[in-house]
């Protein structure tokens, strides 16, 4: 456990130093900061700020999460500065899930900043304390964990831009996927059809369960127990992801 | 003691198999040795497998009788890769606080650390982001890094390549501080001159093969190493090729 806590703050301490991840923090601070002018000139209601808001950190958040989980661990492995931590009293399933926590905490940092600003712009423009949007931030964040791991997973046995290939079909397919299928039933679709529907549903991550912006939006009722079980869903693939990941990484000759 | 039993690397899997270590078996006690051969002789693999950053084909490594990939082996060992990345950002004072914390007694207060960067001869570089340091300081921030855990085994990859003739003598010098200090070094070089001057053994490895293990006076007999070396590997390459012809014959 010490290791996998040294590995991962000493991720989190590299990451922030990035220029690219502080970049696009200012970026999303600025894209908030305007949501607060347009409030008053464009978008007029509420819920139209807020969706652009929270649709705002959540592309800044998948951006650094593509960034982070396609490179970071597979640039110490390429560049071999990974020899001077695996000659030590360190595996390689530490140093993996090490990297996993160290990245995980970034972007949770980054949603935190921008969860702040998010609040304030919302309560600037008249809408109080939006407890349900910080609940939207969480369930963004629960999807980026799942989308580095998905991402550090294919960056064992793939070089980073293939990662960045890989990783982002997978996002595209994660949200069409449950579309895919409601409306091949819908359609009345059968067959081999149907099957390879449900294959793509069942092969890669339903990563509509973690959106609850419309939620938050329209601050309807969170429906609580897709909440729990979007947060179920999450750990078990990303435990899976890992699993498959170490056993990959175990296996590969650095 | 290291201990190479029957050591066996092959990288690749089926048709693009290479064989890059081939039944390796060597007893080092001496304080230096130094493992010689030419580039690509299958030295690096050699130390990656007893550094745990490989595993050997067949064989077994052990040091003083435990597996050298197990932690408790770790423990004891240091390790200086060739050509070192680091992190970029860090400072070297960070980079040797990172590496300390990974061992059990990780708890190194700066002073020692410290101690460490002024014996590898950049402690005014302390608190430098790793960026800015030049080649040779990145080697001598390799060694330094080396000792965080106080080992009893050092193995080092190439350690005086890149560095300057005044770092060269100076890492030397450490070197032979640290035999004096009870501490066996494992050497990997390709530089003849170095052996000759610093190491107390050597092994010869050419295409894989451990061509001669043993004291340096013993293998130059009063011959300079560098016209030993070459004498042996040429008996290697004639042996292999006569049994080649034969067995096209």
């Amino acid at each position: 456990m010490k290791n996998i806590f040294i590995i991962a703050r000493n991720t989190v301490r590299l990451e922030i130093r990035g220029r690219i991840w502080l970049a696009l923090l200012v970026f999303g601070l600025g894209y908030l900061g305007i949501m607060l002018f347009l409030s008053d000139l464009v978008l007029k209601e509420l819920p139209m700020v807020k969706a652009f808001a929270l649709l705002g950190i959540y592309f800044f958040n998948a951006i650094i999460a593509l960034f982070l989980g396609t490179t970071s661990f597979y640039r110490d492995v390429e560049r071999k500065t990974v020899y001077f931590i695996l000659a030590k009293p360190v595996s390689r399933a530490q140093f993996l899930i090490g990297k996993f926590f160290g990245l995980c905490a970034v972007i949770f940092l980054t949603s935190a900043l921008l969860a702040v600003a998010y609040l304030v712009v919302i309560a600037l423009a008249g809408g109080g304390f939006d407890a349900l949007g910080l609940l939207a931030i969480l369930m963004q964040w629960l999807e980026m964990s799942l989308f580095v791991a998905f991402a550090m997973f294919v960056s064992t046995f793939s070089s980073s831009l293939l990662a960045i290939v890989y990783t982002s079909a997978v996002f595209f397919l994660g949200h069409v996927v449950s579309a895919l299928v409601d409306d091949a039933r819908k359609m009345g679709i059968g067959g081999v059809r149907l099957l390879f529907v449900n294959i793509l549903y069942y092969l890669f991550p339903n990563l509509e369960k973690f959106n609850i912006r419309d939620v938050a939006v329209h601050a309807v009722a969170l429906p609580w127990a897709s909440f729990g079980y979007a947060l179920v869903y999450a750990v078990t693939y990303i435990v899976l992801l890992l699993f498959a990941a170490i056993w990959i990484f175990e296996k590969k000759e650095i | 003691m290291i201990s190479f039993s029957h050591v066996t690397k092959i990288y690749g899997k089926r048709k693009k198999q290479r064989v890059a270590v081939e039944d390796f078996s060597l007893d080092v006690a001496a304080p230096i040795c130094g493992f010689l051969g030419q580039n690509g002789a299958g030295k690096t693999t050699v130390v990656k497998m007893v550094t745990g950053l490989l595993e050997p084909t067949s064989g077994t490594i052990t040091i003083d009788g435990m597996p050298s990939s197990s932690a408790e082996s770790k423990q004891k060992m240091g390790f200086m890769p060739e050509t070192p990345y680091f992190y970029e950002s860090m400072t070297g004072i960070e980079f040797l606080r990172f590496c300390a914390e990974l061992f059990s007694a990780g708890d190194r207060d700066d002073a020692f650390l410290e101690g460490l960067l002024k014996k590898a001869g950049i402690a005014e570089a302390r608190d430098y982001e790793i960026h800015t340091y030049s080649k040779g300081m990145r080697q001598r921030l390799g060694f330094a890094q080396s000792l965080v855990n106080d080992p009893e085994y050092l193995f080092l990859d190439e350690p005086l390549d890149g560095l300057d003739p005044i770092g060269r003598h100076d890492l030397k010098e450490s070197m032979l501080a640290l035999k004096q200090e009870g501490r066996k070094i494992f050497l990997n070089t390709h530089i003849l001159y170095d052996v000759e001057e610093i190491c107390d053994e050597v092994g010869i490895i050419h295409e894989g093969k451990l061509l001669y293990a043993g004291s340096v006076k013993n293998f130059c007999a009063g011959r300079p190493l560098e016209e030993r070396f070459v004498e042996i590997v040429k008996e290697h390459e004639k042996k292999y090729e006569e049994r080649r012809t034969k067995k096209e014959a």
